[in-house]
């Protein structure tokens, strides 16, 4: 686009001409430049260079002669810059109001010009200067006689103030806007002048009609009407179209360019019209018209690289503009449904698809013109007669222009001098570096839009530009950047192609690895059998010729003969002989699982085992896979292992130098031979030896390293045939697949890696613990080390208790609540070794670090047969059960870096039960009922606290359940007062009861209950009223001996809370403990008033078949206050056994309070005659006590 | 004319390139087609919003190279049917009708037993079969 001339590049702007007073044109030029549209400046300083400039040439005849071409070249240029649309006579002031000779010389400058202009019909405009001495008086029949003599309407008459800031912008604006009116009618003028001739048809030849719908056009773009200017243009290039097989003006070539040349004017102005308007649819739509239509006019076979280029400048521009439009950044999608006739597919709308073609019709240029180079050799001798060709008056044609004396004569040129001149000019320019520049561009913008594909072929393209300049530096990184690509979705032909240029590049630039690698991928690649023969003969397909096997083969062998396997014939190699490999430059290529070069060597091994014990043997197998065309002999193959010790080389017999195997026998490394080592296409080569670790842990086949040739190594990394990927390209081809092993289980199976167990240890470890623990006791768990062929040196013990149910042993809630108490299970500590020196074993001894439920503890020494233990002290918390895993590491020699770590697991699951349940029972006394009002109400609350009466003793009955298989010693029983509660003291008296409690420790057998009776009275009327806690201190009864070993542990366990209720009326049934048949006795109810207030009660008595009685039945009675009423019976029992008394029943009407004593506090035993107790004292005393209570 | 069909599998990578030009550019047609899944990859991940296109296997026109013209077809399994041409001005259902057939014989093709999904298609029939197609297509757009 940068070689057009300016004025075709940017938009035509207007033309005028400045005359006279010359001070003030810069000011104005200023102004009118900055205008929206601008206007541009031809400043003249005095009048005498008008008639110079619009001096106008004689023109041809209309009629009578063709016209010299179709479009003068700088027509446009003299309309620019030359030729203004309007003259502004300046004058000054004082000119035009001055002395009559002023005056005359006005007028004679203003006669001259108006002559001067009217034959261009260039218009005029007269301003006058008003100059600041004659500021006041203008004449003004000098101003009527001006404009009368210059013929110009009254609005063109304009006076310029420049003295006064504001007077001088308002005239500069009137001047702009008269001038701009002026040039767009002068405009507007020319073009219907044109027009009308294109209109009328008076034109002999249609290069006039093009020449003309050319002015029009670019006279409707002078007045900004761009869609006039299109039209023309368009028109101008359809008539262009038509005379390209009628014209025989010029001799065929020339003709030929002279009209391209216009057409590619044309084209730019069309396309820069529509980009410009926004319609990049429509532009990519005429572009396409543009090149179907001249793709094919190839014109003279002399000269088809003129076309090739032409094409390549179309293509180029309108990438170009397409790229500076600032419409394209609209979503192309949207744009590529919009085509009109023909979908418009979305790389058309990018400038990347442009400099792609345009740099293939550059590189088809260059290779037309390489060919013509060659046929005219004798060029050189023509060129003295080529200097002188210089471009024509008209666009696209060339002449010869001829010293005649003084003056330059054109003289037209013949076609052969014409080619001969592109010759000498084709040569002079680097077509490649263009090329690789446009394609370089292109490869960016592919990229950027991330079609990789694309940018690919723009990057071959352009490596193969540098390839064919020898810059093999520069072309080897492009094409390394493709073959990626290629690989990676098995493209074969084109990556057969890259890979043969690439190994090219490696040969020129003597890098004899990157060749050998190159080289060998080509000879593995996967050929379609199919193309041989599609393929034969092709230039195209790279410097390696075609994909096929025969290449193939060859490829190898070249390869081959480089490492020294093949002694070769040498004749394809000879240009690479240098790179040669000797024993200073040896050879050593790796592969590892994501090489392309995996296709060359594939290594696989498989343990047959996973898991191995140390010292046994197991077995191997290494199985290689070449996709080479030809048959490989290995020399040697070394294993390597991460453990060294099992490393081993298989050499091949047949090859087999001395110098290998003393080698190995000098390493003192484990030697096979095997019989061959013959690596075919695409078969398995399977070798099975048995390999032996002493060592424990992992062995893992690292390395194969495989020895071609006296100089060439692969170190290959070994693959496991079960996580084995396929093999990259191959994995397409329909070809055999066969297993790695010959155990199909294996090659799926198989890993590259096994397992080599432990030595088995020597040592028992036992744990010892009885039965399940008790919550809240040091549970202790005995472990025993004892060494059984072993000595243990440097053991370590790992305990670790792990919750059964899962989860963890504590839980964060009561952590917060309480620290101490925040494990369920403890591991407390650990009770060191008996049998060790008390001055050796410190506090710091032998645990090294105990944490709640895990702990370290290092083992001393232990010699063969000798034992050492240690007890676990465990401490629950919570009844759970949990598992207990003590794991021993030691070494079994005493120096242990070079000894291995043996393990011994143990595990134990121990319950943790609670040992005893605590129930407590308040009772209220016998045969005495307070009433209790809050009994009365009746309340739904299910954990309503019990109520006891005020000042009462009430009965409170302690049990204790052993509830484990484990027979306990209980040591105490009490209840001790809550400290925390400062009143406790006297708020309630708590007195064990008498008799029951047992003083001595007691034995509770599994299941059995313990209780005890305390009298509880409360002191305060205050509720709630705290209890106390249940203090039951036992042991775990171990028998009768070693009482001390089993400590103490005491269970507590928090009464709940007691209401303490005033009684305001207490009901007590009295009568004796038993009666005699046929003896009478009383039966007293004693009603108790502890109010202030007299209480109205209502009784009755039912009768008893049992008992023959006296007393009112019924009856109502009032109480006095803080006073006693007794009812009193006489009751005579009629039959004799347990009776029942009969039944009181009392109403309190102040309360609406019924009262019944219960059944068993009303019934007495009824003797048949009076007993005879033996140590009656004691027994009535006993008997009497529990009545009374 | 049919200068070239392709089938393009998963992993872009060939399944079956065929080209059907007496000239030795058959390379360049390899080129051509794999140039054109740059465009068969834009389309599928930037489907026009617009309905003919929606679900619809046959793409259309890919793209126009200076010589010859690219058509795509996107099978249901994701396997890719590409076409190049030379001639200027195809008709939309020609092009179509041509990918249907062809996809009968790709689906005839790799329903054989003895065919490994995702590997080459061998197969001498389907070779002969798409020879018949692509001389058929240039009879019926000729006349």
């Amino acid at each position: 686009m940068d070689e057009y001339p300016e004025e075709l590049r940017t938009p035509p702007v207007a033309l005028v001409s400045l005359v006279g007073c010359p001070d003030h044109h810069p000011t104005i030029s200023a102004h009118l430049h900055s205008q929206q549209p601008p206007i541009n400046v031809l400043a003249l300083p005095d009048f005498s260079k008008v008639p110079v400039v619009l001096a106008k040439k004689v023109k041809d005849s209309v009629g009578g002669d063709p016209p010299g071409g179709i479009l003068k070249r700088d027509w446009l240029l003299k309309h620019r810059t030359k030729v203004p649309s309007l003259v502004a006579a300046l004058f000054s002031s004082l000119d035009v109001s001055g002395d009559p000779a002023q005056w005359l010389q006005v007028c004679s400058d203003l006669e001259n010009l108006k002559a001067a202009i009217r034959p261009r019909n260039v218009k005029l405009v007269v301003v006058v200067v008003l100059q600041s001495a004659s500021a006041d008086d203008i004449n003004e029949d000098r101003m009527i006689a001006l404009r009368k003599r210059a013929e110009v309407d009254l609005k063109y008459l304009l006076i310029y103030t420049p003295d006064d800031a504001s007077e001088l912008k308002q005239s500069l604006e009137r001047l702009g806007s008269a001038f701009s009116e002026l040039a767009s009618t002068y405009y507007r003028e020319e073009g219907r002048r044109i027009r009308t001739k294109v209109e009328k048809k008076s034109f002999s030849y249609p290069e006039l009609h093009i020449r003309y719908c050319f002015k029009v056009a670019i006279y409707a773009e002078f007045q900004r009407d761009w869609i006039e200017a299109l039209r023309f243009y368009e028109e101008a290039y359809r008539i262009l179209r038509e005379i390209i097989g009628t014209s025989t003006r010029l001799p065929p070539i020339q003709r030929l360019v002279e009209i391209k040349s216009v057409a590619e004017y044309l084209q730019f102005k069309i396309s820069t019209l529509l980009l410009h308007g926004g319609k990049v649819g429509e532009a990519v739509q005429w572009f396409y018209q543009h090149n179907v239509a001249y793709k094919r006019v190839v014109g003279a076979p002399e000269a088809p690289y003129l076309h090739w280029e032409w094409m390549s400048r179309q293509f180029l521009v309108f990438a170009e503009l397409l790229e500076t439009s600032s419409a394209t950044t609209q979503s192309i999608s949207s744009l590529a449904s919009s085509g009109a006739d023909r979908t418009l597919t979305e790389w058309e709308f990018r400038p990347a698809y442009y400099y792609q073609l345009a740099a293939t019709y550059l590189k088809k240029k260059q290779s037309s013109l390489d060919i013509s180079l060659s046929m005219s050799e004798n060029a050189a001798e023509t060129d003295s007669s080529v200097d002188s060709v210089v471009p024509s008056s008209y666009v696209g044609q060339f002449a010869q222009s001829l010293e005649q004396g003084d003056e330059l004569s054109m003289q037209p040129l013949t076609d052969e001098d014409y080619i001969q001149y592109t010759l000498v000019e084709g040569k002079r320019f680097q077509d490649s570096y263009e090329i690789i520049a446009l394609l370089k561009k292109s490869y960016e913008s592919y990229c950027n839009l991330k079609a990789q594909r694309m940018g690919s072929i723009c990057g071959l393209k352009m490596a193969k530009e540098y390839f064919s300049l020898n810059d093999y530096t520069n072309a080897k990184p492009h094409f390394e950047g493709i073959v990626t690509l290629y690989r990676r979705e098995g493209w074969v032909t084109l990556l057969w192609e890259v890979l043969g240029y690439l190994r090219e590049c490696s040969r020129k630039l003597g890098a004899g690895k990157s060749f050998i690698e190159y080289s060998l991928e080509m000879a593995a690649l996967p050929v379609p059998p199919g193309i041989n023969i599609t393929f034969l003969g092709l230039m195209e397909s790279g410097p390696s010729g075609p994909p096929c096997l025969q290449q193939k083969e060859c490829i190898h062998k070249e390869v081959l003969y480089l490492i020294g396997k093949d002694s070769g014939d040498g004749s394809s190699v000879e240009e690479s002989t240098n790179l040669r490999l000797t024993e200073e430059n040896p050879l050593h290529l790796e592969i590892d699982p994501v090489s392309p070069l995996r296709t060359v060597l594939l290594a696989s091994v498989a343990f047959h085992e996973q898991m191995i014990k140390p010292g046994a043997s197991t077995f191997v197998t290494l199985s290689l896979l070449s996709q080479l065309p030809l048959s490989v002999e290995i020399d040697q193959i070394d294993l390597q292992f991460n453990q060294t010790d099992c490393n081993f080389t298989i050499i091949n017999e047949e090859r087999s130098s001395s110098t290998t195997t003393t080698y190995a026998a000098e390493q003192n490394q484990r030697t096979e031979t095997a019989s061959s080592l013959m690596l075919t296409a695409n078969r398995w080569l399977r070798l099975t030896y048995d390999i032996k670790s002493e060592q424990s842990g992992k062995l893992e086949c690292a390395l194969v390293v495989v020895k071609l040739g006296p100089h060439f190594t692969i170190l290959c990394r070994a693959e496991s045939p079960a996580s084995m990927d396929d093999l990259p390209l191959w994995k397409f081809e329909d070809r055999v697949e066969t297993y790695p092993t010959k155990d199909p289980s294996l090659a799926l199976t198989g890993q590259k890696a096994t397992q080599v167990e432990e030595p088995e240890p020597q040592v028992d470890l036992t744990l010892g613990a009885m039965g399940p623990a008790l919550v809240g006791e040091s549970f202790m768990v005995p472990v025993t080390v004892s060494a059984k062929g072993h000595s243990v040196y440097s053991g370590e013990l790992k305990i670790n208790l792990v919750d059964v149910k899962g989860g963890g042993l504590f839980s964060p809630r009561e952590t917060e609540a309480s620290s101490l108490d925040s494990h369920h299970v403890e591991l407390l500590g650990i009770a060191g070794a008996e049998w060790e020196d008390e001055s050796q074993s410190g506090s710091d001894g032998n645990i090294n670090r105990i944490q709640h439920s895990f702990a370290l503890v290092s083992v001393p020494s232990i010699k063969n047969g000798e034992t050492w233990s240690c007890k676990l002290e465990i401490k629950w918390h919570r009844p759970k059960p949990i598992m207990l895993f003590v794991s021993l590491g030691y070494s079994s020699q005493e120096n242990e870096s070079a000894s291995q770590i043996i393990h011994i697991h143990k595990s134990l699951q121990i319950e943790g039960k609670t040992a005893v349940t605590i129930n407590h029972r308040v009772m209220l006394p016998f045969r005495r009922d307070p009433l209790l009002l809050s009994r009365v109400k009746p309340s739904n609350e299910a954990d309503q606290l019990i109520s006891l009466p005020f000042r009462e003793s009430n009965v409170l009955i302690v049990s204790a359940r052993n509830c484990t298989e484990v027979p306990l010693q209980v040591e105490s029983l009490s209840i001790e007062t809550d400290v925390d509660s400062g009143s406790a003291s006297t708020s309630c008296c708590i007195k064990p009861g008498t008799g029951t409690g047992s003083p001595g420790p007691a034995l509770l057998v599994a299941g059995e209950e313990l209780k005890k009776v305390f009298t509880v009275v409360p002191e305060v009327d205050s509720s709630p009223l705290s209890l106390g806690t249940v203090c039951l201190r036992w042991r775990r009864d171990s028998g009768s001996h070693d009482l001390s070993t089993c400590t103490i542990i005491t269970t507590k366990q928090r009464l709940p809370d007691v209401n303490v209720e005033v009684s305001p009326l207490i009901l007590s049934l009295e009568c004796p403990p038993y009666a005699v048949l046929g003896d009478p006795f009383t039966y007293f109810v004693k009603i108790q008033n502890k109010t202030p207030l007299l209480q109205e009660v209502k009784f009755s008595l039912a009768d008893s078949q049992s008992f023959v009685m006296s007393g009112s039945h019924n009856g109502t009675i009032s109480v006095l206050p803080r006073s006693d009423h007794i009812l009193s019976y006489k009751l005579v029992p009629l039959s004799s056994g347990t009776q029942q008394l009969p039944k009181f029943a009392l109403t309190s009407v102040r309360y609406s309070a019924g009262f019944q004593p219960s059944a068993a506090a009303s019934t007495i035993f009824v003797f048949p005659s009076k007993p005879h107790f033996k140590g009656a004292n004691d027994g009535e005393k006993q008997l009497e006590t529990v009545a009374a209570i | 004319m049919i200068v070239c069909v392709a089938v393009v599998g998963h992993q872009n990578n060939p399944l079956y390139i065929q080209s059907f030009t007496e000239a030795d550019d058959a390379l360049k047609l390899h080129h051509v087609v794999h140039c054109s899944l740059d465009v068969v990859d834009e389309r599928v991940n930037n489907p026009k919003k617009s309905g003919p296109m929606l679900n619809e296997t046959y793409l259309g026109l890919l793209y126009p190279t200076e010589n010859y013209k690219v058509y795509g077809y996107l099978t249901n399994t994701k396997v890719k049917f590409i076409l190049v041409t030379t001639d200027l001005d195809v008709k939309d259902a020609d092009v179509r009708n041509f990918f249907r057939r062809f996809h009968a014989a790709y689906v005839d093709a790799v329903s054989n037993p003895f065919h490994v999904p995702g590997k080459k298609i061998t197969s001498r029939t389907f070779a002969e079969r798409v020879s018949t197609i692509v001389k058929a297509f240039g009879l019926s757009s000729a006349g």
